[in-house]
């Protein structure tokens, strides 16, 4: 595999113009090739290269760029098997069942090592028909493992490709029932999951033909392979859909699942229930609140506090967001300020503020913001949790849409809801604020371009020009640039963002600014 | 993120920040790097993901979600960032005034200010009658013969609020208004305009110098921010030499 990518001026000086030739033209090879590279890494489809009950010792991985060349072979190869396949099954002799698993082995083997498997050739040489056949009921169990890889592999790819699996569809979702063994099981499973990541039309028609029971009863034993990627087929099926959603957490034995992998299961199997956690709590208020009333809250937060893995942290700190951002129960209830939850929660909030990682940094960021919104009781706990320093300098460094969202959590700080409608102004804290040096950070924001931001920092510079103690406000914006930055907003498109910069400016920046200076 | 308007007792109409708390739906902007991540990081292993390619990915989608118009009026100048933006902003929209400082968006307004604030030149042709006030609206050619009309073909034309005034005296900075104050101190009858100074010679050069293109054509009603209406407007030099030697307050009003 190295000699083929070995540079052609090795051969000699006659060669070398051919052989710069073939660089240029594996060069713009590349380039198109990373687009599409892109394209694969972002869909939430899985090729599956090591099959589920690894039997396959010989299964090679081959990352490297294929050359029109191989793929071409590798083509030839494709339509060869298939050919072999079609008579195998036509074949009604002795040994026709070990003739058939040995054509889809092979089919298979070439659908997985490849970078870009050769899927178009083979749905052009008729493999459809022919695999769907494979799916038989009745088949032998290593006929339908093989048959199911190769579907799972074809789902992988391009939306076309993986729409042409309706056809097996009813077969697939059949051979998920309790008494199919339990790698075709899975392996039934993952092609669903490929399927049901292409989008809301074919994962409506997955619903409606009924995948969603026997996958949420292949996430409930305790541990296995199969439990793990039935959770991440279910976070693809419900992702879209409200009404999967609430159907999913009503199921038997569901809840407690969902609760006992997150407690108790290895990081990886956790990092996809959590995923599922994420879709109940952002879709479904029935599945909010009944995750609100059971020990995630506690379960989120252990996670939280004791795993380093970035992708286990993602989902799990997601679903605690969504939790406090949905539900006031958990706000109203269990984060009440006396309780030790609600100081873990502020906690963990902050490890992952301090985090290195840009996501973890805005969503904990977010989260802490809906917290910090609630009670004065609440204010006051994240104000003197040590948060506010890190905050601070959030503000100041990180990336924009870290700093928003640090904003919302300082603003939110900042004021209090109050009977009247009016809200009061917790001074303390913004002369905590203002003094830990947010203030240039608000600035920024009032000068950036997103109108989210601007208003922002526009009404958090208004906090403290009204609110700072002995008038100090106008000298602390003043010194900030804080005048030239409002200023900008006389000539900016936004009706609303004039108006309140104007007023800001007229009432104090006014005639008789600076004359007792 | 509905935030109340509140008229409170001190008269501003202004939306004052409240706590708010924010749900995104799974779809959400928002939480597409979150999305994007977990990818990257389930195929890290089959897909022999480099850490290169990976920031290449990610950056990709930054831009995508960052792209952002210019805001100033008659601009809208595509900025990939951000961060852009500001680099964007101090280049195109920070023409200023070498003699007062004052700070316009664009050159064409600089060059107006200019030409009315400190060019002796223009006065004396307006004191001759000539139309010289131009219209703010980049492209209309219309000229009047005083700053009131000018102001009223603002309103009429281009609809501009009535309390609108584009020419105000500069505020000048800290250091300014404490050399002012105490110049005050000392000479009290000191009719000398510190911020005033003609110097020709700066200001052609500023003006050749201000030969950048115009920004887009501006829309054929611009509406500009509200002011209310300040105590002692930017009044020209020949109307100023009326005013009576002893009102020497060169606190600069707004």
């Amino acid at each position: 595999m190295a000699d083929e990518n070995s540079t052609p001026h090795k051969r000699g000086p006659l060669k070398s113009s051919v052989g710069s030739a073939v660089v240029q033209r594996r060069r713009d090879h590349a380039v198109t090739v990373r687009k599409e590279r892109r394209e694969a890494l972002m869909r939430t489809k899985r090729l599956c290269r090591v099959g589920v009950s690894s039997d396959d010792a010989d299964v090679t991985i081959d990352a490297d760029m294929a050359t029109d060349e191989e793929q071409s072979v590798l083509e030839d190869q494709t339509l060869k098997s298939i050919e072999e396949l079609n008579l195998a099954i036509a074949y009604q002799g002795k040994g026709a069942m070990q003739k058939r698993v040995n054509a889809l082995r092979e089919l298979r083997r070439l659908l997985s090592k490849s970078e870009y498997p050769p899927v178009e050739a083979a749905l052009k040489a008729g493999a459809m028909p022919t695999l769907v056949h494979c799916l038989s009921f009745g088949s032998p169990d290593e006929q339908l493992l093989e048959t199911a890889w190769c579907l799972t592999n074809i789902a992988a790819g391009k939306p076309e490709e993986t729409k042409a699996l309706l056809p097996a569809l009813p077969l697939l979702i059949a051979h998920m029932g309790e008494k199919s063994s339990l790698p075709v099981a899975e392996q039934c499973a993952w092609a669903l999951g490929n399927v049901a990541g292409e989008g809301e039309e074919l994962r409506d028609v997955l619903l409606s033909q009924g995948a969603l029971q026997p996958l949420a009863r292949m996430m409930l034993p305790d541990k296995g392979s199969t439990v793990r990627t039935a959770a991440w087929a279910l976070s693809n099926l419900i992702k879209g859909h409200a009404k999967a959603a609430t159907e999913l957490i009503r199921l038997d034995g569901v809840l407690d699942a969902i609760l006992r992998h997150l407690k108790r299961g290895d990081e990886e199997l956790a990092t996809e229930v959590a995923w599922v956690v994420v879709y109940l709590t952002a879709l479904s208020n029935v599945a909010t609140s009944m995750l609100a009333k059971s020990d995630l809250l506690q379960i989120l937060v252990d996670r939280l506090a004791s795993s380093n893995s970035l992708e286990l942290l993602i989902p799990v700190l997601r679903s605690l967001g969504n939790l406090v951002a949905g539900d006031s129960y958990v706000t109203d209830n269990v984060l009440v300020a006396g309780n030790e939850i609600t100081v873990r929660v502020i906690q963990v909030m902050i490890k992952c503020l301090s985090s290195e990682h840009r996501v973890l940094k805005k969503e904990s960021a977010w989260a802490l913001s809906n917290v910090a919104a609630g009670s004065v009781e609440h204010k006051k706990l994240i104000h003197s949790s040590g948060a506010v320093s890190i905050l601070i300098r959030l503000l100041s460094t990180s990336p924009f849409d870290i700093r928003k969202e640090v904003a919302y959590v300082l603003g939110n700080l900042s004021v209090a809801p109050s009977e009247s409608g009016r809200p009061v102004l917790i001074v303390d804290h913004l002369v905590s604020l203002v003094g830990g040096g947010c203030l240039s950070g608000f600035t920024d924001l009032v000068r950036s371009a997103d109108i989210e931001a601007a208003r922002l920092g526009l009404q958090f510079l208004e906090l403290v020009l009204r609110g700072m103690p002995n008038g100090e406000g106008p000298k602390l914006v003043e010194a900030e640039d804080g005048i030239e930055a409002m200023e900008r907003f006389q000539f900016h498109e936004n009706e609303e963002l004039r108006s309140m910069a104007n007023q800001l400016v007229d009432k104090y920046f006014g005639e008789e600014y600076g004359l007792d200076a | 993120m509905a935030m109340e308007v509140e008229v409170s007792v001190t008269g501003l109409n202004f939306p004052f920040l409240q706590p708010v708390r924010r749900r995104f739906g799974p779809d959400a902007l928002f939480f597409e790097a979150g999305n994007i991540e977990r990818q990257l990081l389930a195929k890290q292993v089959t897909l022999d993901i480099t850490d290169k390619e990976k920031q290449q990915i990610q950056s990709m989608e930054d831009w995508g979600s960052s792209e952002v118009y210019c805001p100033i009026v008659g601009c809208g100048a595509h900025l990939l960032s951000l961060e852009d933006f500001e680099d964007h902003y101090i280049a195109r929209h920070m023409a200023s005034c070498s003699v007062c400082s004052q700070v316009y968006p664009t050159s064409h307004l600089l060059s107006i200010h200019v030409s009315e604030a400190h060019d002796s030149f223009f006065q004396a042709k307006v004191a001759r009658g000539y139309a010289m006030y131009e219209c703010l609206v980049e492209g209309c050619d219309a000229k009047l013969k005083s700053y009131k009309n000018r102001q009223q073909h603002m309103v009429d034309k281009h609809k501009f609020p009535s309390s609108f005034e584009f020419f105000k005296k500069s505020r000048p900075s800290k250091k300014q208004r404490q050399k002012t104050q105490r110049k005050q101190a000392v000479h009290k009858t000191e009719d000398a305009s510190t911020a005033m100074q003609v110097d020709q010679e700066n200001i052609d050069s500023l003006v050749s110098a201000v030969s950048r293109l115009s920004t887009s054509e501006s829309p054929s009603s611009i509406s500009f921010g509200r002011r209310h209406t300040r105590g002692l407007t930017f009044v020209p030099r020949a109307v100023q030499k009326e005013k009576r030697p002893g009102q020497s307050s060169e606190q600069p009003k707004r």
